[in-house]
Parts: C-alpha cells; structure tokens; sequence
C-alpha cells in the first residue's frame, strides 16, 4: 500500500512501561482508506495498548507516523475519529440518547447535527424504542450498540471498534456486522480489533496478527494464506517413516507439513499434478488415503500458526506485570 | 468548541449529581436550616419561635436590632455549622467519587479519545465538583436573604459574600480530595483521607486560636500589671514628695525616690513586678509557639479564617479602649472576659486578606497543579 493513501500509517511503535515491561516493541502499521481493518492478537499481544496509543489514551515510549494525515497524538485528528473501547463502562444515570449528545458534545458536533445525528444513529443500531431508558437497564448488548452509535457520532473518517461484538449474541454479531459493512460503503475506514476470527473473516479487507508486542504478519487474508494453501491428504492410519520418506522424494521442490507418524500430510502447492507422485508413493508403501483435497487455510490456522511461533526475544506475558494493559 | 464542551461537561455533572440523592437531601436541610431561621425572632420579651415566647431561654442583653440578630444567626447557625461543618461533609462526600469516576475504565479512554487537551478536561471536571457547593450555598443564600429581608427588615446583599467563601474554603478541602481521588482510584479514600486532613486543620485552628487567647490574656495582665506598676510608682512618689514639702517646703520637688525606697513603701510591688517577669517569659515562650503555628498554618489552608470572613464583612466589631479589671482589690489581676474576645477577634480581624485566602488558594493551586500534571502524563 502507498503510504499516502493510508489512513494509519505508523512505524516503529514502542510501548514500555516502568522501563522494564515492553507491551509495543516497534509497530509498523498500514491501514488504507475506506477499508476494513482486523487487527488479531492473544490476550496480552498490545492490541490494545496500541489502539489506545492511536487514541491518545497511552503515551507512547517512541512512535512516528500519522494518522488521517496528522502526527500521531495530535488531538485536532481526533474529530474525525470515533472510538469504541473495550469493557467501555458509560454512566449507568444517562439514556442512550444522553450519552450519544454527552460524547457527541465532547467530539465538538453542534447540537443541531446531534439531534439529528442521534434519531439517525439510534435507528441505525436498533434502539430507537429505548433510547430514552437509562443505561442502567440495559443488557450488555445494547449497551455495546450504544457504545458503536456513540462512536459514530461526529460522522468519523475512522472508526475504531475495540471487540465490538464483545458480549452480543449471535443475532446483534451480525446486526454489527451489517454496520461495519456499511460503514465501509460509506466510505469510512474501519480499525477493527477483535479475538473473533471468524467475525474479522467475514468482513476485513485485510489483516494483522500482532504476538507479544510485535507485528507477526500483515495483508489481506489471500496474501497471508499464499504460500499456505496447498493439497491435504489424510491417511486412514498414522504414515510411517518409510512412506513419508518416499513421499518427499517423490516430489521436488514442494513444501511439507507433517511428519511420520501423523496421519495428515500437506503439500504446499496450488498445481494438482506435482503432488500426484507423492499420493502414488504413499499407496505403494501401503498407505490408505481417506480423503484428498485443496486445502486453504482459514484466518484461525494463521492465527494459531503465528501464536505458535515464539517471536525472537519477545518475553511472553509481559503486559501482565501492568495493570490496565489489556489486549 | 471549547464552550460547548465545557457546557456538555457541566450538564453531566448536573445529571450526575442529580443522580444522587444526597444533592437533593443537602438541598433540602440547607432549606430547613433557613426554615428554622426563618422560625426563630425576637421581641421585647427576648426570644420567639413561630408564635411561641421562649421563656426558657434568657433574652437577648439590651435593644437588639432584629437586621443584625437575622445576620449574627445566619453567620453562626447557616454558615459556621450548617454550611462550614454539616454541607461541607455531605458534600465532600457526594462530590469525592468525581475524579475517580472520570479515570475510571471504561469512560476514561472515551473521554481522553475526544478532541479535548486532558488539562482542560481535569480542571473542568474539577469545576463541576465546585458547583455542588456552589447551588447549595447559592440556593442558601438566596432563601436565607429574603427571609432576613421579610423578618428582619434588613436586605443585606453581602450575604452573597458567602457564595464565594464557602466556596474557597470547600476548594480546599476538594483540591485534596481530588489528590486523593487521583491517586487511588476510589471515593472512600478520598472522603477518610480529606477528613482526616480537615480533622488536622482544625487541631491546627484550636492550636492557633489556644494560643492567640493565652498570649493576649498574657498581653493583657502585663498591661494592667504594668499599668499598676506605674500608678504605684507614680503614687508613691507623689506621696514621698508630699511628705518631704510637709518637713520642709520646697525639699521634695524634683526628688526621684530609689527603688527600694519605692518597694519598701509597697510591700506588693515586689510580687507584681516578679509576677510581670514571668509574664513577659511566658510571652515570650507563648510567641514562639504561636509564630511556630502561625507559620505552619501560612502554607496550609485556613478553613477557619476563611469561614469566618463572612462574619468579618458582615459584622461590625465592638471597641473598647478601656483596660478593665474585674476585681475590687487591684492588687488581683483579672482578665475580662469581653475584653479578652475583643482582643482575639481584634487579632483575626488583623490577618490580612491575602493571607487567608491567598496563601490558601496557593496551597490548592499547587495541588491542582500536581494532579492535572499527573492527569496529563497518566496512561490509562
């Protein structure tokens, strides 16, 4: 992506707290505009630490970049953002309709756009009927699509959803999910960060997958799955080391994943013939194949693959030695 | 902008603290407290309440002007118990959850996402905890002037004074809450802790005023010992001449008796000068003590002297130059009582202005200058 079309456009993030505890350890971040942007990670990775150092939340310990155009921290960018934390804990003595004027004022929308805005924004999220209760009475879920209107409010460039889908049933996930899409054909750019990888498969153009404070991998989910993709072939039995052997030799220059004694053998290839004298091999040492397919992996294997890769001097559980430092 | 979000943070305090029921209970005493007012007067009898004589109670000494017996009871029971003592509690109490409302999570981070400096945010939020202050004591005096009006037939706008006054003296009080409130996280230890410290302040205050009063009781019988001193003298050496003019005309005039010869005509003499000595030692002890605690107090807020200003601008204080004795003998040094609290009112009167609230603003502007510091470097 050129870096002027981005919308984020960060480098070398870092976070440390009490000069010991590293929560950021360099971020280089990409996020292009009018696209929907996942950000994955393990509890504890700084996803949200870095959302927060976006949000002028957290001071950063080094951060160079900016944000819709204007340095990272500048407080001006802000009117064009919206955000919604995570665990966000809004008065329980206002109303729906309270708290969006409340945090709309706070944006610097007149009161004029925020009656407006507000009718608009609480039909959007499906709480017109209740906009005048308090949020005392509210279920986590509506009080989670408030907190998505609220963010809303001061119509942002950006929008930045911290585990908007956190604590909604299956039916609000995709009341949310029609409104981070039409967010998106609005035109707006959505940060996205959620621990629901199938939610962020549906509706992200592109993704990263932060481990330990690093920036793991980064891209649309076709160029991360790229190079992972290939054929599967199940045996009916764990292979043994003799047909394993012959299975690699019988093809060349094509990955493997798997070893002898499994019973699942991926070749990392997209061309069905190069894998034919692997399969012929296996049944000539006796191996009886149970199924064989294209297999391409989902946004859960890439996650579990780069969370299983301990990152070079990344000390795992850092941001628990900080209160407040979640992810 | 700025405006309207100050205005929007002004609005949520309102709501919030009408949320709270302990605004609208405050509300209500500081009502009945002026009922009361309201329900107590005095006629050539002495004392009424509604319609009813208080017998039982001994009337006021001499004429008293029903204006200045409305004031002298709004200083004293609206303002130096209810408002300095009894609204000041409740409202340290509903006020100190404020800060640690505003960082805590789940608001903080919508908040701070704003485009609003964090300075900005905390002294504004700071403002709103003075505005429980300022409605009760507004509401107060606004209900408590038109009674004094009506009853008293006195209308005395610097009752007003007490808005500003009362204010100062909460702030004081809050800015350490605030402290408090900042650091912990949590309203309980913002409410002990500033009690606490109030608590302080006023052992600081009994020590000031204990003090005040023993070195003017002090200044006081070495001026009338003094005083003595100088008529015994004055006499005795009248008398000496006299006697000397009678023995032989003319001899005494000029004549500067000695000491002893002095002494020895007056036998007491001796015991008040040695009584005048340990006077002026003690003094001299008392004075240290009381610049120590002086000085203590300059770097501290005075919620005392700033309670009392409203009494300071609203009453006039009675003078007397006379240097009275209460005893026949005038060998036997008494102090009286008025005269000694003439005295003392005459030493606090004497504190100036910027001594009391502008050495106390300080110390809460340094505080406020700490937490919004510390507001504004907190990651949260």
């Amino acid at each position: 992506m050129d870096a002027t079309d981005a919308v984020i456009d960060v480098q070398g993030v870092e976070k440390i707290y009490r000069r010991k505890v590293h929560a950021l350890r360099g971020i280089d971040l990409q996020v292009g505009a009018g696209e929907i942007f996942g950000l994955l990670g393990p509890n504890g990775a700084g996803k949200s630490t870095l959302v927060k150092v976006l949000m002028t939340v957290i001071s950063p310990t080094k951060c160079e970049g900016t944000m819709l155009g204007k340095k990272i921290g500048d407080k001006s960018t802000l009117t064009q953002v919206g955000y919604l934390p995570e665990h966000h804990n809004f008065p329980k003595y206002l109303t729906s309709r309270q708290v969006l004027h409340h945090f709309g004022a706070l944006a610097g929308v007149d009161r004029k756009t925020r009656n407006k805005r507000a009718d608009e924004l609480l039909e959007i999220v499906n709480m017109t009927d209740s906009a005048s209760h308090k949020l005392g009475t509210y279920s986590k879920g509506m009080r989670q699509r408030i907190g998505i209107a609220q963010a809303l409010m001061n119509d942002p460039k950006l929008v930045v959803l911290d585990e908007p889908t956190d604590g909604v049933d299956p039916i609000g996930r995709r009341d949310i999910r029609e409104i981070l899409i039409r967010l998106k054909s609005e035109g707006r750019t959505v940060f996205l960060n959620s621990h629901l990888l199938s939610e962020l498969e549906m509706v992200c153009d592109r993704v990263a997958i932060m481990v330990h404070g690093l920036m793991r991998q980064q891209g649309t989910i076709d160029e991360l799955t790229q190079g992972w993709s290939g054929f599967r072939i199940k045996a009916h039995t764990a292979i043994s080391e003799l047909a394993f052997d012959a299975s690699q030799s019988a093809v060349h220059g094509v990955e493997c994943t798997g070893k002898p004694g499994e019973s699942e053998l991926v070749f990392k290839t997209n061309n069905a013939h190069a894998v034919q004298p692997a399969i012929d091999a296996l049944r000539q040492h006796g191996v009886v194949i149970e199924s064989l397919g294209f297999h391409r992996p989902s946004l859960e294997d890439l996650f579990i693959q780069a969370v299983s890769k301990e990152p070079d001097g990344a000390r795992p559980g850092a941001q628990k030695a900080k209160k407040g430092a979640r992810s | 902008m700025i405006l309207m979000q100050t205005q929007a943070i002004f609005i949520d305090a309102y709501r919030e603290l009408n949320a709270k029921k302990l605004f609208w209970i405050t509300m209500l005493l500081s009502l009945l407290i002026v009922v009361v007012i309201a329900s107590l007067g005095i006629n050539e009898h002495g004392y009424t309440f509604l319609w009813f004589d208080l017998d039982f109670f001994p009337g006021p000494m001499g004429d008293i002007d029903p204006g200045e017996y409305y004031i002298s009871l709004f200083s004293t029971l609206g303002i130096s118990l209810w408002l300095t003592w009894i609204a000041t509690i409740l409202a340290l109490i509903s006020t100190a959850s404020i800060i640690p409302d505003l960082i805590a999570g789940g608001v903080i981070e919508t908040t701070l996402s704003k485009p609003i400096a964090r300075s900005r945010l905390f002294l504004t939020k700071y403002a709103t905890g003075l505005l429980f202050v300022a409605l009760q004591v507004g509401v107060f005096s606004a209900a408590s002037f038109i009674v004094i009006g009506i009853r008293g037939d006195y209308w005395e706008p610097r009752l007003f004074l007490a808005i500003p006054i009362v204010l100062a003296f909460f702030s004081y009080l809050y800015a350490v809450s605030a402290l408090v409130g900042m650091m912990t996280k949590a309203a309980m230890p913002a409410i002990l802790l500033t009690c606490l410290f109030w608590a302080f302040l006023f052992l600081l205050n009994m020590a000031d005023g204990g003090l005040t009063v023993f070195k003017t009781q002090t200044e006081i019988m070495m001026e009338q010992r003094m005083n003595r001193i100088e008529q015994i003298e004055h006499n005795t050496i009248r008398l000496i001449r006299s006697e000397m003019n009678q023995e032989e005309a003319g001899s005494g005039e000029g004549y500067l008796p000695s000491e002893a010869e002095i002494e020895e005509r007056n036998p007491f003499l001796p015991q008040i000068k040695r009584d005048l000595a340990e006077n002026q030692a003690a003094l001299k002890s008392l004075t240290l003590w009381y610049r120590i605690v002086y000085g203590i107090k300059t770097v501290l807020p005075k919620t005392g002297e700033t309670a009392s200003l409203l009494r300071r601008y609203l009453i006039a204080p009675e003078f007397s130059d006379e240097t009275k004795v209460d005893s026949a003998d005038p060998n036997v040094f008494l102090v009286n009582e008025e005269q000694l609290n003439q005295r003392v009112d005459e030493v606090y009167r004497s504190r100036p202005l910027w001594w009391v609230l502008g050495t106390s603003l300080v110390f809460e502007g340094i505080l406020l200058a700490f937490c919004t510091w510390r507001f504004t470097r907190r990651d949260f």
